[in-house]
């Protein structure tokens, strides 16, 4: 099917070019004065805020030896089972130094399977803005975040952008479409409100979502 | 056989007077008014987000040929398929074949309007394919076998109870652990459980797409639950469709579309998962589908594109928000319509996907309050668009010859004050002797669909203007 027959191709653009012929009005409104979206003076102090409300839970640290230490503090709060992780040299070397007795399944293994109890990841971006969590899809896979009761990231403050509009453009620029098939923007646990519009956190995706940000991971 | 403007009008009649119902909407409507006042306040000017909204869908359907052959381009070079379908046959067909070729047994799909447009799931099922839908709101009312009753909400009109017992019927297995309880958490979890399964089990993944980012390649899908997330992540096959409509021009549009779609679809400063994907498992990923194809739907969006005047129909990113503005919708709630796309948008935008002969109906479902046009967050000119529906159908479409003739008579006498008031004495005339012999609401009288719900004023015997010449200045 690489090669698929596909004349509605031709048809439906003519049909387009056809219909746009004639042009559509143009509501212009005044330009407004000021910037659409509240200014940010502080960003770290924004990403916390928006953590707050989204349920991320967010661990800050000085360094990557306390990290680890976060890091192990967090996996022996999750229910007894297999951890994932994605397979970064700076996890190796977290995992590496903690006694968790716990089996862990590294990335370059495969996906991660059901029964995982928590998944590790790193980022690619941070946004003050929403308190969101840019993953890309080489990096960190696309099931690792979703698949397993609790994702775990690891991040530094150097990684916050402001806003959406900054983390579009630092992924542009570190050529992150080229790289991946896939980018995740993630902004608190999964969650559902279908039934009677009652907020119920863990629908699909992890139940928890723990952020390790640390002031420098160097 | 009844026609949809007397299923719509039977339908209204009976879910106007479901009480219980009524109540269920009115609290999610409530609970999504208050949510909505807590979104916008990231916005320190709305009124400029939606306007730059509006820029960016204008710029998009208005150069619509140039960008989506930009999109498909770079869906290509990363190795992904791009279908275009005239028609919902060919979307189906599309997917049909590609399902029964590869061999997929289960399908699982995310929540999709375009995929209850196109009747994906019957068509699966006909060949003997399981499809779960996975957003649970869509899930309940797959079990149901009933359509979404609201574009983002789609089990808005049940009651935890309702969903309780639908589950301790359906889902007996995943529901053992909690069997009596009707609480939130534990009808999730049973979902889930029985979700997973599907998940892990299923070769194909179908999706929506809420943006289509052309100079990406890339499709944008938004949701809470993460059910996108799984059902790209782990089956074999991805299929994505969407209209043609979708595209937008730049991964920058994002930054302002993703917050404005989620504050006014839910409330929300922005969706839990906001995913752009472009392709099939790229070399070095230790996960996602080996094949990625995109359907891009016209199925009658080139007919409105066509039309200058609505273009702007073709804006929305399907929000919901006019629908829970709507005293209509609020009203009859969303199966009432009969449509894929129920309350103001449904009602402007059905006459054009599905004929505007059969579904004129649809421009009265209105009170022309505009609270449609004011929720809208891409500004579509909504209630505007069901006055020219309404306009066109009188120069298109069958109306009753009684109508014609009485609009004929109307405009003849307005022309003269004589002819005026010749035709109101003759008239007043008539419904004071029809009413006195006792035959008022029958067939004969013209005033019957007023006064079926209200009492009629008594006619007075003489004009305005017959009185005026009496009295004077008086």
């Amino acid at each position: 099917m690489a090669v698929v027959e596909n004349p509605g191709r031709e048809r439906v653009l003519a049909r387009i070019r056809s219909a746009l012929k004639k042009p559509a009005p143009r509501h212009v409104c005044p330009p407004s004065a000021g910037p659409v979206f509240a200014a940010i003076p502080d960003t770290l102090e924004r990403f916390q805020t928006e953590c707050v409300t989204n349920s991320t839970e967010l661990i800050l640290v000085p360094d990557a030896r306390r990290a680890a230490d976060a890091l192990g503090m967090v996996i022996a709060s999750v229910t007894p089972g297999e951890i994932y992780s994605q397979d970064a040299p700076l996890l190796r070397w977290m995992l590496g130094g903690l006694q968790t007795g716990r089996a862990v399944r590294w990335s370059n293994g495969g996906p991660p399977s059901e029964s995982s109890q928590a998944a590790i990841t790193t980022a690619e971006c941070l946004v003050a803005a929403t308190g969101s969590i840019l993953i890309a899809s080489s990096a960190a896979g696309r099931g690792a975040s979703v698949v397993a009761p609790a994702h775990i990231v690891v991040a530094s403050e150097a990684q916050i952008e402001t806003d959406l509009a900054a983390a579009l453009r630092r992924a542009r620029e570190r050529k992150l479409l080229e790289q991946n098939s896939a980018l995740f923007l993630i902004t608190g646990s999964s969650r559902t409100a279908d039934i009677e519009k009652i907020l119920v956190l863990g629908a699909h995706g992890p139940r928890r979502v723990v952020l390790i940000l640390a002031r420098n991971l160097g | 056989m009844t026609t949809p403007a007397q299923e719509f009008l039977r339908a209204a009649a009976q879910e106007s007077a479901d009480i219980p119902r009524r109540k269920a909407i009115r609290h999610a409507v409530d609970q999504y008014d208050a949510a909505v006042q807590h979104g916008r306040q990231q916005f320190l000017d709305y009124e400029g987000a939606r306007q730059k909204c509006y820029e960016i869908k204008w710029e998009a359907l208005n150069h619509l040929d140039e960008y989506l052959v930009e999109f498909e381009k770079n869906v290509n070079a990363r190795g992904g398929h791009v279908f275009w379908a005239d028609t919902a046959e060919d979307a189906r067909g599309y997917i049909a074949a590609l399902a029964t070729q590869r061999g997929v047994r289960t399908v699982v799909k995310s929540k999709s309007m375009v995929t209850e447009e196109i009747h994906l799931t019957a068509a699966l099922e006909k060949l003997g394919m399981r499809v779960f839908e996975t957003d649970l709101g869509e899930f309940i009312v797959q079990l149901r076998n009933e359509p979404p009753f609201h574009i983002v909400t789609p089990a808005m009109h049940l009651t935890r109870a309702d969903i309780a017992k639908l589950f301790r019927e359906k889902l007996a297995d995943a529901m053992s652990s909690g069997a009596s309880s009707e609480e939130p958490p534990e009808l999730v979890a049973a979902a889930r459980r029985a979700l997973r399964q599907a998940f892990f089990s299923a070769e194909m993944g179908i999706t929506g797409a809420n943006f289509l980012i052309a100079d990406a390649g890339m499709i944008a899908i938004t949701t809470n639950e993460g059910n996108d997330r799984l059902g790209t992540a782990v089956p074999r096959i991805h299929v994505a469709i969407a209209g043609i409509e979708k595209v937008v021009p730049r991964l920058e549009d994002l930054a302002m579309l993703w917050p404005v779609l989620a504050t006014a679809g839910t409330g929300q400063t922005i969706a839990c998962y906001n995913s752009l994907i472009g392709g099939p498992r790229a070399s070095g990923e230790i996960d996602g589908p080996e094949e990625f194809h995109v359907v891009l739907l016209d199925n009658g969006r080139t007919n409105l594109l066509a039309d200058a005047e609505q273009r702007d129909v073709l804006h929305c990113i399907r929000c919901g928000s006019c629908l829970n503005a709507c005293p209509v919708f609020r009203t009859v709630g969303g199966h009432a319509y009969g449509t894929t796309y129920s309350g103001p948008i449904g009602s402007v935008l059905t006459p054009h996907l599905r004929g505007l002969n059969e579904f004129q109906h649809l421009s009265y479902a209105s009170s022309l309050c505009g609270a449609c046009t004011s929720a809208c967050p891409v500004k579509i000119d909504l209630h505007h668009h069901l006055l020219h529906n309404r306009r066109n159908a009188v120069n298109d479409a069958d109306r009753p010859w009684s109508e014609r003739a009485g609009f004929k008579l109307w405009k003849w006498a307005m022309q003269s004050a004589r002819r005026f008031a010749f035709v109101g004495s003759v008239g007043r005339a008539a419904v004071r002797g029809l009413h006195r012999l006792g035959l008022a609401g029958t067939f004969l009288d013209p005033l019957r669909t007023w006064t079926k719900f209200r009492a009629a004023p008594p006619i007075p015997r003489k004009s305005f203007r017959a009185m005026w010449r009496e009295n004077g200045s008086r």
